[in-house]
């Protein structure tokens, strides 16, 4: 078992700088966890493109409404920009409807009773469901759920769901791509962390330049590796 | 509903649990241990942050095994979110930071130091400060076991007396240098080390259980980072899973069951006479023991003893002395942040807990005359999370003063940010209160149908808090000097209960005031032992619990196996 560790380990660095090799400056690719498409409405085809981003059709859990909103929300949370990605490039969406199908499935009602009380403190304020608010009054909505002063939300309360959706955004944005987010490592090349990294040198550590001796690496990268587990 | 018979049966295979099974198993007897969680292995083990630091894959599941919190018996308990503790076998070693610290000499007599120093008033009325009934000079040759037979990394600051070079300063003298040298250091560590030197104070590598080189068949530490809240990947990390339970699995006498939730210690007047335990599958079961060793985390070793009352006992098994679940305490944290716009410190790299330390504000190693306060804080770098990952880092790094916590100016920071910050934080002691405490909650169930583990605990006392200031104001200054671009203070908590939870089977040198001995031997039923981080009078100092949980528990085999097992019955003579 020891000696299986090592080699394990010499594998892995040899599997880094493989990678390094065979993607040149580019990243490893990683299988995206896509969303159903068979579910495509024509509700959906003639969504407001400005909110509805990339994303089409049914994912596995939220309805086409719903999708849009938490997209939605998730963009002004952490929005994109020239050269930084933001939640829609990252996929938060996807991430987090494949997290309340499966390992947040606990939460689902949480989600279905907050967006209908972001949908009815939206309403009473602006007349409007929250996807079709400028950036300005959806930052107004989500700054007045932080402070806990929108109305119309029972449980969860304002601040409760607010909390979530930012948790759940991070996660989006930061989790290894294998859990349907990161989309490309646009998370983690926003931030500069170099992921799943197995091997640090002591050159490495020393530094104070930022990393790049390495592209950015994803547990599935990994697992492709012919000699893992054998 | 299975019945077996054993020598020993053993609660919880951990930090104390794995090393007392492994020591007893080699002496000949016959143990099993029972463990909550699965056995896993170095290869279950991935670089994955949600799954590990993020949904706490390696802890205990608290919608299954709740514990709950209120700052007072006044107000009403609710289930915290996260536990210390692991969920397997190992226990806590398999995703802890690996911080391997021996306490000072004068840590074991807190009490008597500090009257000596600034007289009893120094001591606020409600503490319950004590001595340990041992010194640290009965604890040297086991500290010196744990370091060797488990791995630890480090720089010895004091050889047999001898001030060295390079290792903390404040260091109680130990017989030899670590087995293995310090881990390398990180542009972290360099960047704290130069400003701690620049203010006259003296930081060196932190011991950590993580092999620098090899050691013992195991490869040396990649520096991959993921180490705090992670599985080690490679089996670098000396946790019990790859050293102890290995060693106990060679001697033929060891049994590990797996999925096993003790439910009750069953005993007959003032002998214990086994464990009752449910099963994976819901199955009751029982194992009758000569000895029965309960060694679980803090909330268990308490919960446990209260779900075995008898009618000798009808406050708690073991509890004659009424102190069960009393004195319940856990480090108090303050945090300062820097960022350095002329520099990446790239945290994300190398073992990410506690990097480099301070010793220098810790325990008594300062004077307090003038101060209102006593005792202190171990001072270190480390990131947000104490892991160093992104989605750590999102969630536990405060935002400086005017950035937001969410839209464009929070990425601006955070893209701009990530690579160039580092966290300065102290863990400070927490006097023992003997109102701060664990019992059972009467609302709130476990899976099983038990009572959760109900803790009444608020750090926000005038002794604690006026440390806290103090060293905040430390770490505020050590991170100017590191020539930070910007340092800002993180909020302190709200009373909860923070890291490395201890306290509720108090040792002692008297039955009447204390729950075990200094062997952990319980003083009523002298064939049941309660090892682990509950036993611990004090919090010793700043420092982790880790290695001296483990100093322990070879203490107690070592007891058993040359002193018990000749002639078994207490000892300690009351």
């Amino acid at each position: 078992m020891k000696k299986l560790d090592e080699k394990r380990r010499a594998f892995l660095v040899g599997a880094a700088a493989g990678a390094g090799a065979l993607a040149g400056k580019g990243l490893v690719n990683e299988a995206q966890a896509k969303p159903h498409e068979k579910h495509k409405t024509a509700a959906a085809d003639s969504a407001d493109t400005a909110t509805s981003g990339h994303h089409e059709g049914h994912g596995a859990f939220f309805n086409d409404d719903d999708a849009k909103t938490v997209e939605a929300f998730a963009e002004r949370i952490m929005p994109g920009a020239p050269g930084m990605p933001g939640a829609k490039d990252a996929d938060v969406l996807n991430y987090i409807d494949l997290a309340l199908s499966g390992a947040y499935a606990d939460q689902q009602d949480f989600y279905r009773r907050g967006l209908a009380g972001l949908d009815a403190y939206c309403q009473a304020t602006y007349k409007m469901p929250f996807v079709r608010l400028d950036a300005a009054r959806q930052d107004a909505v989500i700054t007045a759920m932080e402070e806990g002063k929108a109305t119309g939300f029972a449980w969860p309360s304002a601040q409760q769901f607010f909390n979530t959706l930012r948790t759940h955004t991070m996660e989006g944005m930061f989790a290894d791509p294998v859990y349907g987010g990161n989309k490309d490592f646009a998370g983690w090349k926003l931030v500069g962390f170099p992921g799943a990294q197995p091997v640090f040198t002591q050159a490495d550590m020393q530094s104070k330049d930022a990393f790049k001796r390495v592209p950015m690496i994803g547990l599935q990268s990994q697992a492709k590796a012919p000699a893992k587990r054998t | 509903m299975a019945t077996e018979k054993t020598d020993v049966v053993i609660v919880g295979v951990g930090a104390a649990g794995g090393i007392i099974a492994a020591e007893l198993a080699k002496a000949g007897m016959k143990v099993i241990g029972l463990e909550r969680g699965p056995r896993l292995k170095t290869e279950d083990f991935q670089l994955d942050e949600l799954r590990y630091f993020q949904r706490l894959d390696l802890r205990p599941n608290p919608k299954r095994q709740p514990v709950t919190w209120r700052p007072n018996a006044n107000a009403r308990a609710n289930r915290t979110n996260e536990q210390n503790n692991g969920n397997q076998a190992g226990g806590g070693t398999v995703h802890y930071g690996t911080l391997s610290w021996r306490m000072h000499e004068s840590d074991f007599r807190a009490r008597s130091a500090t009257v000596e120093r600034y007289g009893a008033a120094a001591i606020p009325q409600d503490s319950s400060l004590v001595d340990w009934p041992l010194s640290y000079a009965d604890l040297e040759p086991f500290y010196d076991r744990a370091e060797y037979e488990l791995g630890v990394s480090g720089k010895a600051g004091n050889l047999k007396g001898q001030k060295v070079d390079g290792g903390n300063p404040h260091e109680a003298p130990r017989a030899r240098e670590y087995p293995m040298p310090p881990l390398q250091v990180d542009q972290a560590g360099a960047t704290f080390e130069s400003g701690a030197k620049k203010l006259g104070l003296h930081p060196f590598p932190s011991p950590r259980a993580i092999t620098s080189q090899t050691y013992q068949g195991r490869p040396a530490c990649s520096y991959c980072s993921f180490c705090q809240s992670f599985g080690c990947f490679i089996g670098a990390k000396s946790s019990i899973l790859v050293t102890k339970l290995p060693e106990a699995d060679t001697t033929g006498n060891f049994k590990l069951i797996t999925g096993a939730m003790c439910y009750r210690v069953n005993s007959k007047d003032d002998r214990a006479t086994g464990v009752s335990y449910y099963g994976p599958d819901g199955s009751d079961n029982t194992i009758e023991a000569e000895l029965v060793i309960v060694a679980p985390f803090i909330y268990d070793n308490t919960r446990l003893l209260l779900l075995s009352k008898t009618e000798k006992f009808p406050n708690g098994l073991a509890n004659s002395s009424g102190q069960l679940g009393r004195h319940l305490m856990a480090h108090i944290g303050a945090r300062v942040f820097a960022t350095y716009d002329d520099r990446r410190i790239n945290i994300f790299m190398g073992p990410s807990a506690q990097r480099h330390t301070l010793d220098d504000f810790n325990a008594d190693n300062f004077d307090h005359g003038g101060l209102s306060f006593i005792r202190g804080g171990q001072i270190s770098v480390a990131p947000a999370a104490l892991e160093a990952g992104p989605i750590g880092t999102a969630m536990n790094l405060p935002m400086p003063p005017g950035t937001p916590r969410w839209g464009a100016a929070y990425r601006d920071f955070m893209a701009k940010n990530f690579t160039r910050y580092l966290g300065i934080t102290a863990q400070t002691e927490n006097l023992p209160y003997a109102d701060q405490m664990i019992d059972l909650d009467p609302n709130e169930r476990d899976a099983w149908g038990l009572p959760a583990p109900r803790m009444t605990y608020d750090w926000r006392r005038p002794n604690e808090r006026a440390r806290i200031e103090y060293l905040q104001n430390k770490l505020e200054e050590v991170a100017r000097a590191t020539g930070a671009t910007k340092v800002w203070r993180a909020p302190l908590g709200q009373g909860a209960p923070g890291a490395h939870h201890e306290g509720g089977t108090r040792m002692g040198s008297d039955p009447k005031t204390s729950v075990v001995n200094r062997y952990s031997q319980s003083w009523d039923l002298p064939n049941l032992f309660v090892v682990g981080s509950s036993t611990f009078p004090t919090m010793g100092s700043g420092f982790n619990p880790t290695l001296t949980i483990q100093a322990l528990a070879y203490l107690t085999a070592d007891a058993i196996v040359n002193k018990y097992r000749k002639s078994p019955g207490a000892l300690v003579q009351a």
